[in-house]
């Protein structure tokens, strides 16, 4: 029956697809929409899939449904206000300062991969934290692997310039 | 190899997505190049960096809502499945008992007509009107039927018409019209139908054939102790002959 299969091949990449539209959104409750929404898709398209990969598939759709909601709401996605305030990352170092100056590390790596451009943010997103293939996110973007492979290039530069100019976060609101 | 040929592939190599021979090159050229040892290294310290930034895995309340949704959906699809099971379950049912009806009618029909067959042969009722002339036995029918029974004669393929005889078959007046072939006598009942036409049926009742089908907008029933094969010749005749004027 087909709902058993979605309980084996699309619920497994909850998190990842989660993860994938936390990036696209940079909002969480958003985010929470956007996976719901292509859950739903998901599970009314799960014949489509058949025997191919579910992950590129599933984040495909989890794009596309971010995509839709940006463009329902007509605005650009990339007004949302940058909220540094949000970010808690779960850090279990046992030196306080250690932690600390790890966290001022990540939050400023977050923030600069958030400024990017959604096209470079997610494919840098797909390549560091999936380790899709240029090939799998060739097929999630909709674009040719050749596209993937430039995109990663200047996406890469990019953020290295952001992290290269910007000071840590505390320092700036200071 | 160039430096400007490990920039155009850089993020190609850190990613593993270059082919075997132009890793061996690339590692060769960095080997010799300080500057793009020092590039591939800041591509992969870029790396390193963007994957300390933690995972966001799903809330445990959108999980929920999820494996809520499915479950849902699941129940309405069993429900959709049962429901449509019922639908079948009932149709089939509904459908058989109309076709068992049907059939139970349609034998309890063929059944009057052989009693009614064998009865006009017995009470010496065989006639209402005897004449081997259809032009003879078909206006006989009238005034008598609301509609006209096809009267032909079938004398040229050796059934010759016999005569003709009002009777009555579940109520409702019918033409009979009696052919016959040697000492074989073949009682044709004849009403109007209330199906379109269909080939005709066959089936024995207490040694007696009878033939059913339905032609011009007539139901027709032959009745007779002729055998299978002349019957269905006269069937066949009947059916071949032209509409009745």
């Amino acid at each position: 029956m087909r709902s058993r299969g979605f309980d084996e091949v699309v619920l497994p990449h909850l998190d990842a697809a989660y993860n994938y539209a936390r990036w696209l959104s940079r909002n969480d409750t958003e985010a929470e929409d956007v996976v719901q929404d292509a859950f739903v898709r998901a599970m009314r398209f799960l014949p489509s899939l058949r025997d191919a990969d579910a992950r590129p598939w599933l984040f495909a759709i989890v794009r596309n449904a971010w995509y839709s909601r940006a463009a329902r709401r007509a605005g650009s996605p990339e007004r949302l206000p940058f909220d540094a305030a949000r970010y808690d990352p779960i850090d279990r170092a046992p030196d306080p300062e250690a932690r600390l100056l790890r966290q001022h590390a990540v939050a400023r790596i977050r923030e600069a991969l958030e400024q990017l451009p959604p096209d470079f943010r997610e494919v840098l997103v797909l390549r560091e934290f999936e380790e899709m293939s240029y090939k799998e996110i060739a097929s999630v973007v909709g674009v040719p692997i050749g596209t993937v492979m430039s995109r990663l290039a200047r996406a890469r530069d990019r953020l290295a310039t952001l992290l290269s100019s910007s000071p840590l976060p505390m320092e700036r609101r200071r | 190899m160039m430096c400007d040929e490990v920039t155009h592939d850089l993020d190609a190599y850190v990613d593993r997505e270059l082919n075997a021979d132009s890793i061996v090159a690339i590692r060769s050229h960095v080997s010799a190049c300080t500057s793009c040892r020092q590039r591939v290294a800041e591509r992969e310290t870029l790396g390193r960096m963007v994957r300390s930034v933690p995972y966001r895995v799903a809330p445990d309340r959108l999980r929920a809502r999820i494996v809520a949704h499915v479950q849902r959906r699941r129940s309405v699809h069993q429900m959709f499945a049962w429901a449509a099971a019922a639908v079948l379950i009932v149709s089939i049912g509904a459908a058989f008992m109309f076709v068992r009806s049907a059939t139970i009618q349609s034998d309890a029909l063929a059944e009057d007509l052989v009693d009614s067959h064998v009865r006009s042969l017995l009470a010496a009722h065989l006639f209402d009107v005897q004449s081997t002339d259809q032009h003879t036995v078909k206006p006989w029918f009238l005034g008598k039927l609301n509609f006209a029974p096809p009267v032909v004669d079938l004398a040229s393929v050796g059934f010759p018409l016999v005569g003709g005889r009002l009777d009555y078959v579940s109520g409702q007046p019918v033409a009979a019209l009696i052919y016959q072939r040697q000492k074989h006598l073949i009682n044709v009942f004849v009403w109007p139908a209330s199906t379109e036409g269909s080939g005709a049926r066959a089936r024995t009742i207490r040694g007696f054939n009878v033939r059913h089908w339905v032609q011009n907008g007539m139901s027709l029933w032959a009745v007779s102790d002729l055998n299978d094969a002349e019957l269905n010749e006269f069937v066949h005749a009947q059916q071949m002959s032209p509409p009745a004027r």
